[in-house]
């Protein structure tokens, strides 16, 4: 709870206002985020003490990006439609602070076993404020939620307006601080106990 | 300290062993890529046709069988005519796609392509029957910037297209020009016109200048198209 990427150590926040208009955007995006952030901690941290100093940072980062590459090509053969809508967003996977961030501060000295969870718990961190944030905007910028239309034809017509600033970046950011605040206020709250 | 050598060994080895896994990832998806990159075009030819879909669902099923049930695919060369047997590795060639409603002939379109913002725009555009009315217009690949550019797939952009008319008064190719700002209802070239983006000027004219490219590579066939309904009306 202390420790959540987006919340509390502020990583990679870029796709967090991108792709979450819509939860099922968010959902998917979560999965690529939680394959690619797990296995590429177990890769490097099974390699930890094997690979060169000097280009630590590059096998990183190509593991990362095969990975991602893997995932996009997986996504474009079963979930095409997807893919569309996820678009460069899957690919900049690799730029996510959060990816690289764990592999150079986890992966790189604990076990496998270790790492594996922490890529998994991270990535989860990660999906639980997406999906969040996903799930304001589409209720309040589309009336509906995974799709469902929530807000009624009657709620419309008497005079209830879907917000459509939600659907823009701004309104990512706003929920986004909001989510942030919150998460840290609650946290100080733990702490004091 | 570990040696030059074995750094050069090590990344060697591991470019090869994630070279080899991706490659083997790509090669193994890539008829089911395709198939799913011939659904989206037939998808969006029955769409920019105004197929709709908001009734029943589409599934691939149904996607296969509406589009072999209505469109037909006609190839033509530069000059107009139609080609009985193309030779599909020619690049002169030109694809239309005419749909038909109950029998009878609903409507053209073409693909369209060219330089938008950041990259290339790919597209289909269509016209009714008469072959000088606006049917729709799609874009189902580009790389414009969400929200701006790439607004051009939104409803609201494609939607303003339909009902314009691509011909003028004396029978010649004007194209649709995508503007800045709104039309204007007083526009005596309103019909002629559609809204701008705003902040998305150059994919605005980019679109402007290869619609009335690709337009102006069909022209011999559909001027054709229209003269033989002049006739037929007369």
């Amino acid at each position: 709870m202390g420790e959540n990427p987006i919340s509390i150590h502020v990583l990679g926040i870029c796709s967090a206002l991108a792709i979450t208009t819509k939860i099922d955007t968010a959902v998917v995006m979560t999965l690529a985020v939680i394959a690619v952030l797990s296995i590429s901690n177990t890769v490097i941290s099974l390699l930890r003490n094997n690979i060169p100093n000097k280009v630590r940072i590059i096998i990183q980062m190509s593991v990362i990006a095969s990975l991602v590459i893997i995932a996009d090509q997986i996504l474009k053969a079963y979930m095409y439609d997807m893919s569309k809508l996820l678009g460069v967003f899957l690919g900049l996977i690799i730029t996510n602070c959060i990816v690289l961030g764990r592999a150079e501060a986890f992966a790189m000295q604990n076990s496998p076993g270790k790492s594996f969870l922490d890529g998994l718990g991270n990535g989860l961190g990660y999906g639980a404020i997406l999906i969040s944030v996903a799930f304001f905007r589409e209720i309040i910028g589309f009336g509906s939620i995974y799709g469902k239309q929530i807000i009624t034809n009657q709620m419309y017509l008497s005079g209830y307006e879907n917000n459509g600033l939600m659907i823009l970046s701004p309104g990512a950011f706003f929920i986004l601080g909001l989510i942030v605040w919150a998460h840290r206020a609650y946290t100080k709250v733990l702490d004091k106990e | 300290m570990r040696s030059d050598t074995y750094t050069i060994f090590f990344t060697l080895i591991v470019t090869v062993i994630l070279g080899l896994l991706i490659s083997i990832t790509a090669d193994t998806l890539r008829t089911k890529q395709e198939i799913n990159e011939d659904l989206d075009i037939k998808k969006n030819i029955l769409s920019v046709l105004g197929y709709s879909h908001s009734d029943v669902e589409w599934t691939s099923n149904k996607i296969q069988s509406i589009y072999e049930n209505n469109i037909k695919e006609i190839i033509i060369d530069s000059k107009g005519n139609e080609v009985q047997k193309p030779d599909l590795s020619n690049v002169d060639v030109l694809k239309i796609y005419q749909s038909t409603e109950n029998g009878l002939l609903s409507g053209y379109a073409i693909p369209i392509s060219g330089k938008g913002l950041w990259g290339t725009m790919y597209g289909y555009f269509a016209m009714d029957s008469d072959a000088s009315t606006v049917k729709g217009i799609t874009f189902y690949k580009h790389k414009e910037t969400p929200g701006l550019g790439g607004e051009v797939d939104k409803d609201w952009f494609k939607n303003n297209f339909v009902g314009k008319k691509l011909i003028d008064a004396d029978g010649k190719l004007v194209s649709i020009e995508v503007i800045k700002g709104y039309v204007s209802n007083s526009d005596s070239n309103a019909s002629h016109k559609v809204d701008g983006i705003s902040g998305a000027t150059i994919t605005g004219k980019g679109v402007t200048t290869f619609l009335k490219k690709d337009l102006q590579k069909y022209e011999p066939y559909f001027a054709k198209i229209r003269k033989l309904n002049q006739i037929d009306s007369l």
